[in-house]
C-alpha cells in the first residue's frame, strides 16, 4: 500500500489496487483516491469502482513472536490515559490507548476502512438502534472475561464525563447489554455515525474504570499490556501474547518524552530511539537524506483553513470571502512553504476522510478579486485583521505572512494577530474576530465529525448560517446508509467550498520517521500510529 | 537565637501568604480559561460555561479565594484540572527531579568556581587570571538553550558518550547539569577572585603569615573563611533561581521538572497546579533563604552575638 501511495510503478499499482478492490481490502473511496493520484480520470475510475460500499472483513492478526523493544517520542508530551474524559481526544494518549486498550470497531490504517475489533458485527437493527456483537473469549490484560458491561460502562462515562467525545454520542438515549455478547447502543433520533465513533470508544473494565488512580495504570484489551508510567519522562508496555488478535511483533514500547525538537531529532540518529514523527519542513531533508532513516508519508485528517466572521462586513458577502480565496497563490505557498508536510487542498476536509468530495480549486487571479471586491462595494479595498495561535500548526507563521502580502496586493490590509492558545481560544469561541487561521483534525476520520459540528448553524462557530447545509449535514447524520452519507456529505463540502465560508487551502502530510529496517508499520492518516504488527530487525532487539 | 529564628519563621509564612495570593490573583488575571483549554476548539460557548459551574470557576473571586485559603491550610492541594491526578504528588515528583538537577548543577559549580576563583587571586595580573576571567565571564553569559544543543550535538551526536535526553540514570544527569551550573561557575568564580582579594591584604592575614603558617594554611583558615558569606549568600540565591528556573535546561533535555509542569501549567491555565507549583517553589526559596541566614551565625561569630 505504501508503495501505491509513493506511485513508484504505477502498472503494478493499478492491477493490485484494483485486485484489493475486488477483494474487498481497499474501499471506493480509496481506490479513487489513488487511482486519480496515478492520472486515472474520474470517470473511468468511477466506472471500476461502482460497487456498493463493503466492511472488509480482514482484522489486524500478526500471529508473531515478540521479540526486541521499540523506543518512540511522539510529537507532544503525554498528559492523562483516560481515554473518556477531557484528553480523550489528544493524539499522544490516543497512541498509548491504541495499544493497550481496545474498540469494537477499528480503521485498518492503511485503507481507512472499518473493520472488526472487540466487535465482529454490526448492524442498525431499527432507525434508532444499533446492535453489536462481541467477540467470544476475550480477557483483560488481569484475566478477567470482557463482556458487554464494559462496553456499557465505558460509553456511559464517556456520557458522564462530557469531554470532548461525548458530542459525538449526544444522541444516545440508553446503552444496554441484554446478554454478555451483545450491545444496543439506542438512540433518540437515526444516527448513522454510531459504527464510526465507535472507533474512538476505548473499552475499560466495567468494575474498574471509574476507581480513583485506575487509569494512571489501566487495564485493557490491547495488543500491548501497560508495564509503567512516570509522566513527562516515559512509559512502557510489554507484549501481550494472549490477544484475540494474535501476538504483536514486539516484547516492549517504550514511549519517551523529549519535548525538544532537535534534542528529538538527535536521538533518533544516533539511534537512542528508533520512530517518531510530526516532524517539521526544514527538518525533513535532512533526515530524507540519511541512510539509517526511512521516511513513510501518507495524507493525514489534519489540514489548514482560514475561517470568515460572517457576522463582520464585510465578510458577510460571499463575493468578499471569494475574493480573499482567489487573491492566494495556494500551490507556490506549499510548494514553497509546506514541502513535504503539506499540500493544496481540494475541499474543506482532507481527501483522507469519508465523505471527501473533490472541489474546483480557487484560481490564483488577483485581477478576478479584485473585480470581485469592486462587484462588492470595496472598490479601494478594506482593513481587517487575522487572529492565529503559534502552535497552530507546520510554518504557520510564514503562511500568515505570505497570505497577508497577498491580499496587500489586492488592496486589503490585514493585521497580524498572534495570540497566546488560552486568549487566542477564548476570542475564537466568542467569535470575537475577523479572520481566524488554525488547523484542525477530522479525529473520526469521518466528514461528520467535522462539518456537523462546525458548520451547522445552531453551533455558530463561524458566523455563517445557512438552512439548505443544515438539513443536508442533518440528514447525513441520520441515515445508516453509508452511500447516502457519503453524497449527502459530499454535497455539503460543496456548499462549504462555493461559499467559502473559509479559505481551504492545504491538507497536511504525516511523516512518520523510523530507522531504517523496522518492519510491518503503515502509515496512519489519523497520527495515531498502531504497532502491533511492527518488528524491529535482530540486530536493534 | 530562637527569637531571632521565631521572627524569620513569621516573615516566611507572612512572605507564603503573599505568594499565594499573587499567584492567585495573576493566573485569574490572565485572560483565557481552564474550562476553554480543557475542552478544545470544537467547544461552544454553552459546553464551556457548562465545564466552569462544575470547576466552581463561576463563583466570584473571594469565594473562590476563601476556599482556596482554607484548604491550603488543612494541606488540601486540590486536583489538576487539566491532569486530573492529585496536585500535591504530582508536583512534589518534579520539586524532587528539579532538585536533583540543581542540587548536582550547585556541587559542579562549587567543585570548578572554588579553584579557578583561587588561581585567579593568587595569580592576579597574569595571562592566568586574564584566561579564567575570560571564561568565566563566557560561563556567565551563554544562554543556556544554546549551551544545551551544543553539548547534545557534541556529547550525543557526534561523540555518542552521553544520551540527549531523558532522566533515568547518571548518564543522563551530566549534561543538563553542565548546562545548568554554567552561570554558576561564572558568578561563583569571579566572587571568589574579588573576595579573596579583598581580604589578602587584610592586616590579620600579615599576621598568620607572619607568625609562620604555610601559605595553604593562611589561604584555608584566614582568608576563605572571611569571604564566604557573600559566597553562600549568591549560591543561596542561584540555588533557589535554579528551582524556578531551570525550565528551558528542562525542555532541552526533556527532564520532567517542576520548571517545566509551571510552564504546561500556566498554558492549560490549570489554576491548582500552577498555584501549588509557585507554592512549592515558594517554600524552597524560603527555606534555602532561611538556612542562609543561619549559616551566617556559623561563618561568622560576630553575627551570632549580635
Amino acid at each position: 500500500m505504501k508503495r501505491i501511495l509513493g506511485s513508484r510503478s504505477s502498472q503494478d499499482s493499478v492491477a493490485s489496487l484494483i485486485r484489493g478492490y475486488m477483494s474487498g481490502s481497499v474501499s471506493r473511496r480509496t481506490l479513487l483516491r489513488r487511482l486519480s493520484a496515478l492520472g486515472i480520470g474520474a470517470p473511468l475510475a468511477t466506472m471500476i469502482a461502482a460497487r456498493p460500499y463493503v466492511v472488509a472483513a480482514q482484522a489486524t492478526p500478526s500471529d508473531l513472536e515478540p521479540a526486541g523493544e521499540l523506543t518512540i517520542v511522539l510529537p507532544r508530551s503525554l498528559e492523562s490515559l483516560d481515554p473518556h474524559g477531557a484528553h480523550s481526544v489528544e493524539e499522544a494518549t490516543a497512541v498509548v490507548l491504541s495499544m493497550v486498550l481496545d474498540t469494537l470497531i477499528k480503521r485498518d490504517p492503511g485503507t481507512g476502512d472499518l473493520i472488526p475489533g472487540l466487535a465482529t458485527s454490526w448492524e442498525a437493527t431499527s432507525d434508532t438502534a444499533w446492535q453489536f456483537t462481541l467477540r467470544e473469549g476475550v480477557t483483560f490484560h488481569d484475566g478477567s472475561e470482557f463482556t458487554s458491561e464494559d462496553v456499557k460502562a465505558s460509553l456511559e462515562r464517556v456520557l458522564e464525563l462530557e469531554g470532548p467525545l461525548a458530542p459525538l454520542w449526544g444522541t444516545v438515549d440508553t446503552v444496554e447489554a441484554p446478554d454478555p455478547l451483545t450491545v444496543v447502543i439506542n438512540t433518540t433520533e437515526p444516527t448513522g455515525t454510531v459504527p464510526v465513533n465507535a472507533t474512538l470508544l476505548f473499552i475499560g473494565p466495567a468494575a474498574g474504570i471509574a476507581a480513583d488512580g485506575f487509569w494512571n495504570e489501566p487495564i485493557g484489551l490491547g495488543p500491548f499490556r501497560f508495564v509503567s508510567w512516570v509522566p513527562d519522562s516515559e512509559l512502557v508496555v510489554e507484549a501481550n501474547e494472549e490477544y484475540w488478535g494474535g501476538s504483536p511483533g514486539l516484547q516492549n514500547v517504550i514511549i519517551r518524552d523529549i519535548p525538544e525538537t532537535a534534542s528529538r531529532i538527535t536521538a533518533l540518529e544516533t539511534g537512542e530511539i528508533q520512530f517518531t514523527y510530526g516532524v517539521s519542513a526544514d527538518q525533513l531533508p535532512a533526515l530524507q537524506e540519511n541512510p539509517d532513516l526511512t521516511i513513510d508519508s501518507t495524507p493525514s485528517y489534519a489540514y489548514y483553513f482560514n475561517w470568515f466572521n460572517a457576522q463582520r462586513e464585510p465578510f458577510t458577502d460571499a463575493r468578499v470571502r471569494r475574493a480573499m480565496w482567489h487573491a492566494l497563490d495556494v500551490e507556490t505557498m506549499a510548494s514553497e512553504l509546506l514541502a513535504g508536510v503539506g499540500q493544496p487542498a481540494q475541499a474543506p476536509i482532507p481527501s483522507t476522510v469519508f465523505g471527501f468530495a473533490a472541489q474546483t480549486p480557487y484560481e490564483y487571479d488577483p485581477e478576478r478579486a479584485m473585480a470581485l471586491l469592486e462587484e462588492a462595494g470595496y472598490p479601494d479595498g478594506f482593513e481587517t485583521s487575522l487572529q492565529w495561535n503559534p502552535d497552530s500548526g507546520p510554518q504557520d507563521r510564514e503562511l500568515v505572512q505570505a497570505m497577508i502580502s497577498y491580499w496587500d496586493a489586492i488592496g486589503v490590509t490585514v493585521e497580524n494577530l498572534e495570540k497566546e492558545r488560552g486568549i487566542w481560544l477564548e476570542d475564537l469561541v466568542a467569535l470575537n474576530w475577523d479572520m481566524n487561521f488554525q488547523t484542525n483534525t477530522v479525529r473520526t476520520g469521518d466528514a461528520d465529525f467535522t462539518l456537523r459540528r462546525l458548520y451547522i448553524s445552531s453551533a455558530n462557530r463561524n458566523g455563517y448560517s445557512n438552512e439548505e447545509l443544515d438539513e443536508i449535514l442533518l440528514a447525513s447524520a441520520a441515515t445508516g446508509d453509508q452511500d447516502e452519507r457519503e453524497r449527502l456529505l459530499g454535497e455539503a463540502c460543496r456548499i462549504i467550498w462555493e461559499e467559502a465560508v473559509g479559505i481551504f487551502p492545504f491538507e497536511l502530510i504525516e511523516n512518520y520517521v523510523y530507522r531504517t529496517g523496522i518492519e510491518g508499520f503503515v502509515p496512519a492518516p489519523s497520527a495515531i500510529p498502531e504497532f502491533a504488527t511492527v518488528r524491529v530487525p535482530e540486530s536493534e532487539s | 537565637m530562637s527569637r531571632y529564628l521565631v521572627t524569620r519563621l513569621g516573615y516566611s509564612l507572612f512572605v507564603l501568604w503573599g505568594a499565594l495570593t499573587i499567584i492567585f490573583l495573576a493566573i485569574r488575571i490572565v485572560p483565557g480559561d481552564p474550562a476553554a483549554m480543557m475542552l478544545g476548539p470544537g467547544s461552544t460557548q454553552e459546553d464551556i460555561e457548562a465545564l466552569r459551574g462544575r470547576l466552581g470557576l463561576d463563583e466570584s473571586l473571594p469565594v473562590q479565594y476563601g476556599r482556596y485559603l482554607s484548604d491550603v491550610a488543612r494541606m488540601d492541594f486540590g486536583t489538576s484540572l487539566w491532569l486530573n491526578r492529585p496536585v500535591a504528588s504530582e508536583v512534589a515528583s518534579r520539586v524532587a527531579a528539579t532538585a536533583r538537577l540543581a542540587g548536582a548543577a550547585a556541587v559542579i559549580g562549587l567543585v570548578v568556581s572554588f579553584p579557578l576563583g583561587i588561581a585567579a587571586a593568587l595569580r592576579r595580573g597574569t595571562p592566568l587570571d586574564s584566561l579564567i576571567s575570560v571564561v568565566s565571564l563566557l560561563g556567565q553569559s551563554v544562554p543556556s538553550f544554546w549551551l544545551g544543543i551544543m553539548l547534545i550535538l557534541v556529547f550525543a551526536r557526534h561523540l555518542q558518550i552521553l544520551p540527549s535526553s531523558g532522566s533515568s540514570g547518571w548518564s543522563h544527569l551530566v549534561l543538563p547539569a553542565v548546562t545548568l551550573a554554567m552561570p554558576l561557575i561564572g558568578v561563583l568564580t569571579r566572587l571568589v577572585r574579588s573576595g579573596l582579594l579583598d581580604v589578602l591584604y587584610e592586616d590579620y592575614v600579615r599576621t598568620a603569615r607572619a607568625k609562620g603558617l604555610s601559605p595553604r594554611a593562611v589561604l584555608v583558615w584566614h582568608a576563605m573563611r572571611n569571604m564566604l558569606i557573600p559566597v553562600v549568600t549568591v549560591v543561596g540565591l542561584q540555588l533557589g533561581n535554579l528551582l524556578g528556573g531551570a525550565v528551558i535546561v528542562e525542555t532541552v533535555f526533556g527532564w520532567p521538572g517542576v520548571g517545566r509542569l509551571v510552564v504546561d501549567a500556566i498554558n492549560q491555565r490549570d489554576y491548582p497546579l500552577v498555584q501549588v507549583s509557585i507554592l512549592f517553589i515558594t517554600v524552597s526559596f524560603v527555606v534555602i533563604n532561611l538556612l542562609v541566614d543561619l549559616s551566617y551565625g556559623l561563618l561568622d561569630p560576630r553575627i551570632r552575638v549580635q
